[in-house]
């Protein structure tokens, strides 16, 4: 009995490749996860809008994206550094979050007197918001 | 086989052989633009890119000899560093020198790799090289120990502030004697007083030149995909530039040409821009209305 006509398929590795090259092209490097130890994201995330944080950033997840007094706080979790002078690493994060201009007398950022624990919660959702 | 499946089969060889022979026309003719002033097109940027990376992550298998966090080792990877890397790469707000500009692809900031590479895929970059790109193998020339070193260093690079760094290398024994533990910035090219206003064609030119889109992302430059400094996209209509100075094309020229007078502090090295080049970058930078990312 003859075997019906059937479509030739690709090759498996076709369809792999292809989607390799494709994800290739969007290029953005993946999410590195940064983890802040005693922080919570949900209660960072009201903070920053008790805060007024929004009112001088455009932060990731939050109403009111397109502020531009300072910079976009996008893709933090990837940040070489902070404010352009400190390491990016989630204590110096807080560090800079309780006292900015105590970390550099000439910054725009005011000190909001934000507490240590309000500080970690901020950082934590910052840094999960990857974009 | 059906005739179908010849069909296709002939059809596909035929279009093979189109292919070989544009292609082999094309390079005969000269086409690619190979001008290392010239970024890749958008295309082939992406495409090295992805293969380099898949190249590296398929090869790299070595394991650390131990702890790369010891400081001893960090110190020892510093030094290395300094000799080696520092003239291509820069580090926490040290400017690589001249020659470093003009590569293309550009030598990466290397914070990126430092906190998101494993250690296997730096120790296999230094080791081995990547061809085309100016990175050279070091495989021959350093011991397997000195190499891990150096990754050790790469890995603890992006938790050193541009302060940190500098009082590290000073602590380095032998700097007392050596000319500069932090080389000075690349001199800035003969500068005669700007002649024309900025040209937004000239400053996104100009921002290839000057290893930009090695730390920032910013829109409409191909490869500025890195996170070192903030986006820049928006960067028109921000009010503070570096967080410090109020936005205007004076102050951006300003900043451009010597961060460190801005803001001491600055990880943004001063790259040596004439205030011309400073002017076209300017005005590239206030055409970046859109805050991105979104």
């Amino acid at each position: 009995m003859p075997l019906p006509a059937r479509r030739p398929s690709l090759p498996r590795p076709f369809p792999v490749l292809l989607l390799a090259l494709l994800a290739a092209g969007c290029g953005s490097p993946e999410p590195h996860p940064v983890h802040v130890a005693g922080g919570d994201a949900q209660r960072g995330r009201e903070l920053i809008e008790r805060y007024g944080c929004v009112a001088c950033h455009s932060i990731p997840g939050l109403a009111s994206y397109g502020a531009n007094v300072g910079p976009p706080l996008v893709s933090l979790s990837q940040r070489g550094y902070l404010a352009g002078v400190l390491p990016n690493t989630p204590e110096d994060m807080v560090r800079w979050l309780r006292d900015p201009p105590g970390v550099d007398p000439r910054t725009a950022m005011p000190n909001l007197g934000v507490s240590q624990d309000e500080a970690l919660d901020i950082a934590a959702y910052l840094y999960s918001q990857h974009r | 086989m059906t005739l179908r499946l010849r069909t296709l089969v002939l059809g596909f060889v035929a279009m093979l052989l189109a292919g070989v022979v544009g292609g082999a026309v094309l390079v005969y003719m000269g086409f690619y633009d190979i001008s290392a002033m010239r970024q890749h097109t958008k295309p082939v940027f992406h495409l090295l890119d992805f293969a380099m990376a898949r190249a590296i992550d398929v090869r790299a298998d070595a394991v650390p000899p131990g702890d790369l966090g010891e400081e001893r080792r960090v110190r020892a990877g510093l030094a290395q560093f300094q000799r080696h890397c520092l003239q291509c790469h820069g580090a926490p707000g040290v400017a690589p020198e001249a020659l470093a500009f003009g590569l293309t692809p550009a030598p990466a900031n290397l914070l990126h790799a430092g906190r998101t590479w494993p250690p296997s895929e730096i120790q296999w970059v230094v080791a081995n090289g990547v061809k085309m790109t100016g990175m050279p193998g070091w495989g021959w020339r350093l011991s397997e120990e000195e190499i891990w070193d150096l990754v050790a260093f790469v890995q603890a690079m992006p938790r050193l502030s541009p302060r940190a760094y500098a009082e590290l290398a000073g602590s380095l024994p032998g700097t007392a004697q050596a000319a500069a533990p932090v080389p000075a910035p690349p001199q800035p090219a003969p500068d005669g007083p700007a002649t024309r206003p900025g040209r937004v064609d000239a400053g996104r030119f100009a921002t290839q030149q000057y290893l930009c889109a090695t730390c920032h992302v910013i829109p409409g430059v191909v490869g500025a995909n890195q996170h070192v400094g903030p986006p820049l996209g928006g960067i028109a209509g921000r009010a503070y530039i570096g967080g410090v100075l109020p936005n205007s094309p004076e102050n951006m020229v300003r900043f451009l040409r010597d961060p460190q007078a801005v803001d001491p502090l600055s990880a943004m090295p001063a790259l040596g821009l004439t205030e011309q080049d400073a002017r076209d970058i300017a005005a590239f930078l206030f055409t970046l209305d859109k805050v991105e990312g979104k």
